[in-house]
């Protein structure tokens, strides 16, 4: 009697303990993908504030970087963004009307996309690689998340925080 | 929207993550977003209305000092209640591998969550003998601020996560409206430093070299020095002559600070190394003190390349004495640059650095449901 009571409760136990993992494991894979969505959005919207920009200013070599990031295909995708993030570096972005705002703006909102994204990328990866996840096959429903591998979208001279150019001309205009 | 913040340090003790927390909420609430403060208090404890007590403070040694924290199933239980009374669109805790209020509302969340380090330290010793406990909180948290760069780096590093730098932001308000203390700045020309002037990166001598060539020329010239150390040794270096036209404030409080940069003409950082972002010279900024400032990276961004300020090469004394001589010369261009300097700080103001926060809760909050929010208020709205 004694050793059925002791299987049920290790028995119980341990699907709890299933349970609870799969819950997680569910959580970081559901979290990679809605955070590539958004990484996915905030590309998009940044590609298309640079064409805006570009127009504005004539510049041909970073309307047709914004133009390729737009259009590209998955697997073109980095290099496209690259790309962009390259003319983006080496077009001076001083001006302080919107078009330029909305592209500084967006900008950020892409680095802080993109690392939320490997973030929940290198969660949900390390989950995969548990030995009770894999036994168990708990994450085979999930497609395996992937990093999107792009160069630190940074633009020089409007640093995410520390530069007082940005902010500074955001807060003026407000 | 709504923004359930926690601190793990009880308010009755005063400290940097404390007046962080205090800092950012007034911002955010002046914003517009709703905020709700969780904190260790006593439910009668005299506390600003958004904050809501968790309970008595248990003092608890910690990293060698003595932090007043609640934990335990009590606490847990109010946490839990907080939470779901609160609805939060996003909740924003620090310190969270403190053992606190920090980490039982992180593993109660069901929602996005956003967490802020502002100590270098690599983890708390209980969760180092529970790694299995640290990657559970790791995982449920979304997004990563670090206040400064060797906060980040321990993220980057030893915890296998990102992290967005953000400092902390400077009560401009604070220091643009402080009293002067009685007596100052004077007639005859005031110069300012604040900080430990034993300690040879803050180059105090370079300082003390340029004032005793200047207060031998200039009769009615004085020095204000505030910051820790002894009278004594403080005046020891100065000759004979010049000795009574120094003032030592010794080690001042926040709102004296404002008073004393206030009591300047000109704030002098002759810092020769070592500053990562320059926090004294944003607050001589916005007391609209104006700012000489050795070349130091940092000091350049936070003086916008020297428009906010005047610079002088690193270390070089007899520059600093020629630089001082023209400005205390030059009340025009003092002026000038004191008004360039009140521009450029708004960068550094609490709704800036707020906003900044603002567009991490939005990151969050996308990598959870993944609906892309608006700009709409990643931005100071019209008129705040």
């Amino acid at each position: 009697m004694r050793v059925v009571l002791g299987v049920v409760v290790v028995i119980a136990l341990l699907s709890a303990y299933l349970w609870w993992t799969a819950h997680r494991v569910q959580r970081v894979h559901t979290r990679a993908a809605s955070a590539g969505r958004a990484l996915d959005q905030h590309l998009l919207r940044r590609a298309a504030a640079a064409a805006v920009v570009a127009e504005r200013t004539e510049t041909v070599e970073l309307y047709a970087a914004a133009r390729l990031a737009l259009d590209a295909v998955p697997g073109e995708r980095e290099a496209a963004e690259n790309d962009l993030t390259r003319q983006l570096a080496s077009v001076p972005l001083t001006a302080t009307d919107e078009a330029t705002r909305t592209l500084v703006a967006t900008s950020r909102r892409v680095v802080l996309a993109r690392q939320v994204h490997t973030d929940t990328v290198r969660d949900a990866l390390r989950a995969r690689r548990r030995p009770v996840v894999r036994v168990f096959g708990l994450a085979r429903s999930y497609p395996r998340p992937e990093y999107f591998d792009i160069v630190e979208p940074v633009l020089t001279d409007l640093n995410v925080v520390v530069a007082p150019r940005a902010p500074a001309a955001a807060v003026e205009a407000a | 929207m709504r923004i359930g913040i926690v601190s793990p340090y009880s308010f009755d003790v005063p400290g940097g993550v404390q007046n962080h927390i205090v800092d950012l909420a007034e911002a955010l609430i002046g914003l517009g977003h709703e905020v709700s403060v969780l904190a260790p208090a006593d439910e009668d404890a005299d506390l600003p209305p958004y904050v809501v007590p968790a309970g008595r403070a248990v003092r608890f040694p910690y990293n060698g000092s003595v932090a007043r924290i609640s934990f335990g199933p009590v606490s847990s239980a109010r946490v839990r209640r907080w939470l779901s009374r609160g609805e939060f669109d996003v909740l924003h805790v620090h310190e969270p591998f403190v053992l606190s209020l920090s980490i039982l509302a992180v593993l109660s969340s069901r929602g996005p969550v956003v967490a802020t380090f502002h100590t270098a330290m690599t983890r708390s010793r209980a969760l180092a003998a529970a790694q299995g406990m640290l990657q559970v909180v790791m995982e449920k948290i979304t997004a990563r601020i670090a206040v400064s760069e060797p906060a980040r780096k321990v993220q980057v590093e030893h915890l296998g996560g990102g992290a967005v730098e953000i400092p902390n932001g400077v009560a401009v308000a604070k220091f643009a409206h402080a009293e002067p203390l009685p007596g100052w700045p004077g007639k005859g020309g005031t110069l300012g430093f604040l900080g430990r002037f034993t300690e040879s990166r803050k180059g105090f001598p370079i300082l003390r070299t340029a004032f005793v060539t200047l207060a031998r020329q200039r009769p009615e010239l004085r020095l204000l020095v505030a910051g820790p150390g002894d009278r004594d040794d403080l005046y020891e270096l100065f000759p004979a002559d010049v000795r009574d036209r120094v003032e030592f404030l010794g080690l001042v409080s926040e709102t004296d600070k404002a008073r004393m940069l206030r009591s300047v003409d000109i704030y002098v950082a002759p810092n020769t190394g070592g500053e990562s972002f320059g926090m004294i010279l944003t607050e001589a900024m916005s007391a609209g003190t104006t700012v000489a400032a050795s070349d130091l990276d940092a000091f350049r961004r936070v003086l916008d390349g020297g428009r906010a300020g005047a610079i002088f090469p690193n270390g070089d004394a007899p520059a600093l004495t020629a630089l001082l001589a023209e400005l205390l010369d030059d009340p025009a261009r003092r002026r000038e640059l004191a008004a360039a300097a009140s521009v450029a700080v708004k960068a550094f103001d609490w709704p800036s650095v707020a906003s900044r926060v603002l567009e991490v809760y939005a990151a969050a909050i996308e990598a959870t449901d993944g609906r892309v929010m608006d700009e709409e208020w990643s931005e100071p709205r019209p008129g705040t």
